[in-house]
């Protein structure tokens, strides 16, 4: 890891909730992370895994919704080198109990996007979300 | 994402370039399902793709199957760096 530029940093950016905005994401994400001076390695890792988890928001919290206009918040926060990326959505609410990764002799794609968050990612919760928010979900690495 | 087919015979190389994510797999999708359904062999170049998620794994595993049924070949011929990086832990899944 190299040594960050800002031990203490953070910023959050609300994106339309559709597959179109995915690619926001992850210039934000970018951007956030070239400001922390993240190394390339790690933080092309931390782009999939946070792009992953929006992208969850789009496909399942929004499932039913896919004309929304409905936002989803993405807040990255650098605090004594552990890194928290909080995601705020007013979705279908989701049980923390279904959310995991398929199982693995079953050789179907689908999961695979939260089997990379949780290989990428230290922490995976699920938090209740505060009004107006639904969902709240807090990624933590520790760098 | 941008895609190109080059043909050489009864061979297809499908070349992609740019980003696969949720928002352009179908594209991809629907550039190289019909190519291995009419029974062409495929080969698929990502050396210009620089960045890839689920969705772009998705559609790797559905073309690989979808060859297997067609009793035709799917290969990857050339990937990007980042590209195999997320290869390699996807193959930690499948």
């Amino acid at each position: 890891m190299s040594e960050l530029a800002h031990t203490n940093h953070t910023e959050k950016k609300d994106f339309l909730v559709r597959s179109s905005s995915l690619k926001d994401v992850r210039s934000f994400c970018r951007e956030v992370f070239e400001k922390l001076n993240i190394d390339q390695n790690l933080k092309d890792e931390l782009v999939l895994a946070i792009a992953e988890a929006a992208q969850n928001i789009v496909k399942h919290a929004y499932k039913n919704a896919p004309d929304t206009e409905d936002k989803m918040v993405v807040q990255i926060s650098c605090k004594d080198n552990k890194l928290q990326i909080g995601f705020y959505d007013m979705g279908t609410p989701v049980d923390p109990g279904k959310v995991k990764h398929r199982e693995i002799d079953n050789i179907k794609p689908g999961g695979l996007g939260t089997f990379f968050i949780q290989q990428i990612m230290d922490a995976v919760e699920f938090k209740d979300g505060k009004k107006p928010w639904i969902n709240h979900l807090v990624l933590t690495k520790q760098l | 994402m941008t895609y190109k087919v080059e043909e050489i015979d009864a061979k297809r190389i499908v070349h992609l370039s740019g980003e696969i994510d949720m928002d352009v797999a179908d594209k991809a999708r629907q550039t190289i399902l019909p190519l291995i359904e009419a029974g062409h062999e495929v080969h698929l170049n990502l050396s210009k793709v620089d960045y890839m998620d689920s969705s772009g794994i998705s559609v790797l595993i559905e073309s690989k199957k979808l060859s297997e049924q067609k009793n035709t070949k799917f290969e990857l011929v050339e990937v990007s760096k980042q590209v195999e990086k997320v290869l390699a832990m996807a193959r930690k899944f499948l």
